[in-house]
């Protein structure tokens, strides 16, 4: 059941690729204490 | 969960780190995972989840190469996952891990 999705669209602007998320900032504030 | 953490966007972004040559801050430290790897700056204190080893070994060898492009020609990723790319590494420029190489 595995669907091949289009993973691109053309406009007529610019080419859209679908985005991986590569980067995440993670807060460690105030977590000194948590257990 | 295909498409959960993904979004549309162009193609080519306009960041000043895509021009230039830049490595990655001494006082940012990476730590390997199986997903990729942590960062964490000495600095700042910021810890950054990179997301795919791929990116890790971009960031690693970035100040090898004269741009990012050049670089991302050099790793063998599929151009494809460029723009992804791209963005990951303007992130990362914004966030003070990567630095402008001196000449």
């Amino acid at each position: 059941m595995d669907e091949q999705l289009d993973t691109t669209e053309n406009t007529d602007d610019s080419e859209l690729v679908e985005e991986e998320l590569l980067v995440e900032e993670v807060s460690i504030d105030g977590m000194c204490g948590v257990y | 969960m295909r498409g959960l953490l993904t979004s549309l966007v162009p193609s080519t972004i306009d960041h000043p780190v895509l021009s230039g040559r830049w490595q990655l801050h001494p006082q940012v430290a990476l730590r390997p995972e199986p997903f990729g790897a942590l960062a964490y700056h000495y600095g700042n204190r910021r810890l950054t989840f990179l997301r795919s080893p791929d990116l890790v070994e971009l960031v690693r060898t970035l100040g090898d190469h004269a741009s990012v492009d050049d670089a991302l020609q050099a790793s063998g990723v599929d151009e494809r996952r460029w723009p992804s790319f791209r963005t990951a590494i303007a992130s990362l420029a914004d966030g003070d891990l990567l630095i402008p190489k001196a000449a």
